[in-house]
C-alpha cells in the first residue's frame, strides 16, 4: 500500500485525545475510597472488568475512528498485482508488435496480429505473457496473465500508427517496464525488421539482465524479402510559381518505375504530370511542376504518386507553403536619408522571409501603432526621447522586440534606453583604433547561421558596461560588447554597438550583415520557433505569440488543448499525418507532418544481423549464474493502483454506529438506568 | 425527649448538632457550647455533680488544682485541704483519640471530627467536675500523649492536642494501650473514641490489661451512617483508606450482605467490652452529641 499524501498521518496525534479522554474517565468515576474494605467480598459478576473492557472497546473504537480518517486523507492506494501463477517451468513470453508506419505495409501488420494470436495459443499452462507494441513509443497493451484469452482479446483492437520504431530504444523501455517480474523470458518481437530500425550500436539492442533471469528473443518476422516501395520525399518551392518534387526508390537495387504526380493546393488538383523514373537504389528523382499559382497565406501542397504501392501511405506528401506578404517591419530614425536606413532596408527587404519596411521618423513617431509589429528596428537608440523610452518600454514588456543600433546621439547619453545598459568612459574615438572580434556566440539562434564576424573593421564603438542581466553575443578586444541582448518582460531588445552608416564599423556593408539581420529578424519575431514541416511523434514548441500558446487543432479537425491549456501548454507532439492547424490571437498558422522518411525504406536487417542479434541475447542470458536453474517466484508486473477511501468510508460510518450503540450503554449505564 | 430531635433553632441543644458544630471553627468554643447546651438541659441536676452542695474537705494532694485550697481553713489548721462539692470526685479522665485513616471517612463530616467534637466535649465537662484531664492521639503509632493533669491550662492544651489531629496510617491498639499502661498508673477513667476496624480478640487483648489494672474503660465507636447501610446502585470498585487495596463488590452484596456483617462486627466488640466490664456505646456520626455525654455521665456515676 502506498500513500499519495502522506503528510495527514501527522494527524494521528489525535489519538491522544481519546486516551486521554478515557483515561480521565475511567480514573474519575470508578473508584472509591472506604474506610475499611475488611467486611467487603469481590463481587462475583466482575462487573467492573466488564466495564473496563467495554471501555477499552470504546477507546479502540474511537482511535479506530481516528485512523481510519486521517489514512483516508492521506489517500491510500492498493498496488494490485494481475494474478498470475508462476510455477518451476514458469516462462515469460514478452510479446511485442511492431506497429511503426511500415508496418501499414500490405498486410504487414495483419500477419504479426496472428503471429501474436498464434503465441497466445501456444503458452503452456504454467506460461504468463504480456503484450505491447512498439512504435515511438512501447506502450502496454496486456499486462501479466496466465490467460491466452486476454492476449487474443487485447490483440482484436490494434492498429498500426505513424510512428518510426527504434528497436534500441525498443529494448530500453522493455528494460523498464518488466523489471519486476522474475520468470524466464522470452521475447517474442513480431516485426518487419526494418534496417532502418536497427540501433546504431549493436549493444543497445541487447535487453539487460532481468532479475537474474534468463532471456531469450524468439524472432517472428512478418516477410523475408525487401518490398520495393517508392515514396514522396521531398516538396520545395524553387520560386513562387514553381514546386519541385523528389521521388524516392527506397529498394536496394535499381528500378524504374511509371508514376504519375498530382499536385493539389488546398485541395485543388492543379497539376498532374506521369513519368516514367528510373532511379538507382536508394537515388531521388525529381519532377518540377511550373506556373504553380498559390493562394495568399498558408498553401497546403499534398503531393501524390500513383499508382499506389503496397504502402500507399508514404505516396503523399504534405508541405506548408506560407505565400504571405512580406511582413511590415518599423524603422525608426532621425535621418531618414541617411545610408543606415538604406543599407538596413535593402538586408531586411532581401531576407529569405522578405520584410516590408516602415520608415518613421523618430521625432514625430506616434507609438499607439507599436502593437501591431512583433518587432521594430532602431536606427541609433540614443535619439529617442524619454516619453518614447517609456512607451517602448511598455511595449517589450508587453511581448515586443526591438533591434537597435547606436550612433552619433547616442555619444551624450550616460546609459542606454529601454535597454538600461550604463555607458562607462575613457573610450577615445582615434581614426588609427581598431577593435577586433574577440568571441562569438554561435549558439544563439541570431549568429547560428552567420559568418564573417572576424573580419570587420571596426575603428569606434560606445563603452558599454554590459549588467548581468545582458547577454552578450558578440565581445570585442577589450571585454567590450559589441552585439548584446537583454530579455525585458515578455520581449526582448538586441544591441549592436555600431552605428551602421558604415563610419564606426564596415559591418552594414559585409555580407554577413543581410545574414544577421534575417536571422535577427526570424529571432524577434518568434518565426524561427514555428518549422512548418514536421515529423510524425516530434513536438511543436508553442510560445510563438508572446507566451499564449492558442489553440491546436489536428489533422481531423478536434482541439487537443484544454482551455487551461491553451495559455500554459508549451509544446505539444504531432502524432498524425497531415496538417496541423495552430491558432493564435491574429495568427492561423499550418503546420504539415510527414512521416519519418527512414520508414518508406522497407529494406530488411540481413539474417546474419538478425541471428547475431538472437545469439547476443542468449548470450547475455547464457552467462547467468542461475538460482536452482529454474524460476521459482511469484511475479508481478503493471500493478494496479486501487484506491481504498471508499472502503475506509464505509469502514468509518460502520464505527461510527458502533461507537454510538456502545457509548449510548455507557451512558445509560452511568444514569443508573442499566 | 430526643434532644437531638428537637427543631427550634433557639434551643441551647441545637447546638449538639455535629452539623451545626462542624461551622464552628474554635474546637474549645464547640465543647464549651456543647457542654453548656447539654448542662442547661439537665436542669441543673444535682445527680450528676453540677450542685453547689459542699459535701467534704479531703487533703491537698500533689496534681490537685491550687486554686481549689480553701485558704480560709489553711488559716485556722495550717493544713491545706480542698473543698468538694457533690457530684466532684477525685477522678483522672484519660482521652484516647484513634486518628487512622479510616477515622477520614465521611459523608458530610469525617469520623475524625466527630470524635474531636466528642473528645473535646468529654474534656470540657470533665474540666467542669474539676478531674484531671489526660489524652493520647494515636493510629498504628502513638501520635502525641498528654499524661492526665488537673493543673490550669489542661483543657485548652488538651483540646489544642485533638485540634491537630489527622486521620493517617493505618490502626493498631497494641502500642498506644501498652504506652498507657506504661505511663498511667493511677485509677481513672479512660475513654478510647474509635471506629474499632480491628480484631475483636485483638481489642480484647490490648484492653483487657487496662481493667485488670483498675481503668474504667468506656469505648465510643464511631460510625458513619453509610457503613452501616451503604447505598450503591452499580458495582464500585472500593478502595480501603488505610491499606490502599481494592475490591470490587456488588450492589446485592453492600444491601444484604455487608450491613449484616457490620452489624456482627459491632456486636462482637460490645461483646468484648462487656467482657472487660467496660462500656460501649455506638454513636453515628450524624447524630447530637447528647447521647454520648450521658452515656459518659452515666458511666462515671457508677464509678464514682
Amino acid at each position: 500500500m502506498s500513500l499519495l499524501s502522506p503528510l495527514f498521518l501527522f494527524a494521528l496525534v489525535g489519538i491522544a485525545l481519546p486516551v486521554w479522554l478515557h483515561r480521565l474517565q475511567t480514573n474519575a468515576t470508578e473508584r472509591e475510597k472506604f474506610s475499611s474494605i475488611m467486611f467487603m467480598e469481590q463481587s462475583k459478576q466482575r462487573i467492573h472488568i466488564q466495564r473496563k473492557l467495554k471501555y477499552l472497546l470504546l477507546m479502540a473504537l474511537r482511535i479506530l475512528f481516528l485512523v481510519l480518517l486521517v489514512l483516508a486523507f492521506t489517500k491510500p492506494v492498493f498496488f494490485v498485482t494481475p494474478e498470475a501463477a508462476a510455477t518451476e517451468d514458469t516462462t515469460h513470453h514478452v510479446i511485442v508488435l511492431d506497429s511503426s508506419f511500415s508496418m501499414r505495409e500490405g498486410d504487414s501488420f495483419d500477419q504479426a496480429v496472428r503471429i501474436a494470436q498464434g503465441l497466445a495459443d501456444d503458452m503452456g499452462a504454467d506460461d504468463i505473457a504480456s503484450l505491447y507494441t512498439a512504435s515511438g513509443t512501447v506502450e502496454t497493451i496486456s499486462a501479466l496473465t496466465a490467460d491466452p484469452a486476454i492476449i487474443r482479446g487485447s490483440l482484436n483492437n490494434l492498429e498500426p500508427d505513424n510512428g518510426r520504431l527504434d528497436i534500441g530504444a525498443m529494448v530500453t523501455a522493455l528494460n523498464s517496464l518488466i523489471t519486476s517480474s522474475q520468470a524466464n523470458f522470452i521475447i517474442h518481437f513480431i516485426s518487419d525488421y526494418q534496417q532502418s530500425g536497427q540501433a546504431i550500436r549493436f549493444a543497445d539492442m541487447v535487453p539487460d539482465l532481468i532479475n537474474g533471469r534468463p532471456v531469450s528473443l524468439s524472432i517472428h518476422q512478418v516477410k523475408t524479402e525487401d518490398v520495393p516501395n517508392w515514396s514522396v520525399v521531398s516538396v520545395e518551392i524553387t520560386a513562387l510559381d514553381t514546386v519541385r518534387v523528389g521521388l524516392k526508390n527506397n529498394t536496394a537495387s535499381e528500378q524504374s518505375a511509371e508514376k504519375t504526380v498530382t499536385l493539389a493546393i488546398n485541395d485543388v488538383t492543379q497539376q498532374s504530370l506521369t513519368q516514367t523514373f528510373a532511379a538507382p537504389a536508394d537515388g531521388i528523382n525529381y519532377l518540377t511542376f511550373e506556373n504553380v499559382v498559390f493562394e495568399e497565406g498558408d498553401n497546403r501542397l499534398d503531393v501524390s504518386a500513383s499508382p499506389n504501392d503496397s504502402l500507399p501511405e508514404d505516396d503523399t506528401r504534405h508541405t506548408v507553403f506560407d505565400n504571405s506578404p512580406p511582413v511590415p517591419v518599423i524603422l525608426l530614425s532621425a535621418d531618414p536619408e541617411s545610408l543606415a536606413v538604406t543599407y538596413i532596408t535593402t538586408a531586411l527587404e532581401t531576407a529569405p522571409r522578405g520584410y516590408q519596411v516602415e520608415l518613421k521618423n523618430i521625432n514625430d513617431f506616434d507609438p499607439r501603432i507599436l502593437q501591431r509589429y512583433p518587432w521594430i528596428v532602431i536606427e541609433d537608440i540614443g535619439a529617442i526621447n524619454d516619453s518614447l523610452a517609456q512607451n517602448l518600454q511598455a511595449y517589450v514588456d508587453g511581448g515586443g522586440s526591438i533591434l537597435a543600433a547606436v550612433g552619433e546621439l547616442s555619444l551624450g547619453q550616460t546609459s542606454i534606453p529601454v535597454g538600461g545598459q550604463t555607458i562607462g568612459g575613457g573610450l577615445t574615438f582615434n581614426r588609427n583604433t581598431s577593435y577586433k572580434v574577440q568571441r562569438v556566440n554561435t549558439s544563439h539562434p541570431v549568429l547560428n547561421g552567420t559568418v564573417g564576424w572576424n573580419n570587420l573593421a571596426i575603428s569606434r564603438v560606445l563603452p558599454i558596461e554590459a549588467d548581468d542581466n545582458s547577454n552578450i553575443l558578440i565581445n570585442l578586444t577589450g571585454n567590450i560588447p559589441f552585439l548584446l541582448e537583454r530579455n525585458i518582460g515578455l520581449g526582448r531588445f538586441l544591441l549592436l554597438n555600431t552605428n551602421l552608416n558604415n563610419t564606426w564599423s564596415d559591418l552594414p556593408v559585409k555580407p554577413v550583415f543581410v545574414s544577421f539581420i534575417a536571422e535577427a529578424a526570424r529571432h524577434l519575431s518568434n518565426e524561427e520557433l514555428l518549422v512548418k514541416e514536421q515529423t510524425v511523434n516530434s513536438f511543436l514548441p508553442l510560445g510563438q505569440n508572446g507566451g499564449n500558446s492558442g489553440q491546436v487543432y489536428n489533422p481531423s479537425g478536434e482541439r487537443l488543448l484544454s482551455l487551461a491549456d491553451t495559455t500554459q501548454a508549451q509544446n505539444i507532439q504531432l502524432t498524425e499525418t497531415g496538417y496541423y492547424r495552430i491558432v493564435t490571437l491574429g495568427r492561423d498558422v499550418l503546420v504539415a507532418v510527414n512521416p519519418d522518411a527512414r520508414e518508406s525504406d522497407l529494406s530488411l536487417m540481413s539474417t546474419q544481423a538478425l541471428q547475431n542479434w538472437e545469439t547476443m541475447v542468449s548470450g547475455s542470458a547464457g552467462n547467468l549464474e542461475l538460482i536452482d536453474g529454474v524460476a521459482v517466484s511469484s511475479v508481478e508486473e503493471e500493478p494496479v493502483a486501487i484506491e481504498i477511501w471508499r472502503v475506509l468510508l464505509i469502514l468509518l460510518a460502520l464505527i461510527v454506529l458502533t461507537e454510538s450503540l456502545l457509548g449510548n450503554r455507557y451512558l445509560r449505564f452511568n444514569t443508573g438506568n442499566a | 425527649m430526643q434532644i437531638g430531635q428537637n427543631d427550634n433553632r433557639n434551643s441551647p441543644t441545637r447546638l449538639l448538632d455535629p452539623s451545626v458544630l462542624s461551622s464552628l471553627s474554635n474546637l474549645e468554643l464547640v465543647a464549651k457550647a456543647v457542654v453548656e447546651g447539654f448542662v442547661m438541659g439537665l436542669h441543673r441536676s444535682p445527680k450528676y455533680g453540677f450542685s453547689q452542695e459542699f459535701v467534704e474537705y479531703r487533703p491537698y494532694t500533689e496534681g490537685d488544682d491550687p486554686r481549689h485550697i480553701d485558704w480560709n481553713v489553711y488559716s485556722r489548721t495550717d493544713k491545706t485541704f480542698i473543698k468538694l462539692f457533690k457530684g466532684e470526685t477525685n477522678s483522672h479522665l484519660m482521652l484516647l483519640l484513634d486518628t487512622s485513616a479510616s477515622m477520614g471517612f465521611g459523608r458530610t463530616h469525617s469520623k475524625l471530627q466527630y470524635g474531636k467534637y466528642l473528645a473535646a466535649s468529654l474534656a470540657y465537662l470533665a474540666s467542669r467536675q474539676h478531674d484531671a484531664i489526660g489524652a493520647m492521639i494515636f493510629n498504628s503509632e502513638v501520635v502525641q500523649y498528654r499524661p492526665p493533669t488537673s493543673k490550669s491550662g489542661t483543657l485548652q492544651g488538651v483540646i489544642h492536642t485533638l485540634d491537630n489531629a489527622e486521620a493517617i496510617e493505618g490502626t493498631a491498639l497494641h502500642k498506644p494501650f501498652t504506652r498507657f499502661r506504661e505511663h498511667v498508673k493511677k485509677r481513672g477513667l479512660v475513654a478510647v473514641i474509635s471506629d474499632f476496624y480491628c480484631d475483636p480478640e485483638a481489642l480484647m487483648e490490648n484492653v483487657r490489661p487496662l481493667a485488670l489494672h483498675g481503668q474504667d474503660v468506656i469505648m465510643f465507636h464511631l460510625m458513619d451512617p453509610e457503613e452501616l447501610n451503604p447505598n450503591i446502585k452499580e458495582s464500585t470498585l472500593y478502595e480501603d483508606m488505610e491499606s490502599g487495596e481494592s475490591i470490587e463488590v456488588s450492589p446485592v452484596f453492600m444491601k444484604e450482605d455487608y450491613p449484616q456483617k457490620i452489624k456482627a462486627h459491632i456486636a462482637a466488640i460490645e461483646k468484648t467490652a462487656q467482657g472487660m466490664n467496660a462500656d460501649h456505646i455506638l454513636l453515628k456520626t450524624n447524630e447530637p452529641l447528647d447521647r454520648a455525654l450521658h452515656s459518659y455521665l452515666t458511666f462515671r456515676e457508677k464509678r464514682a
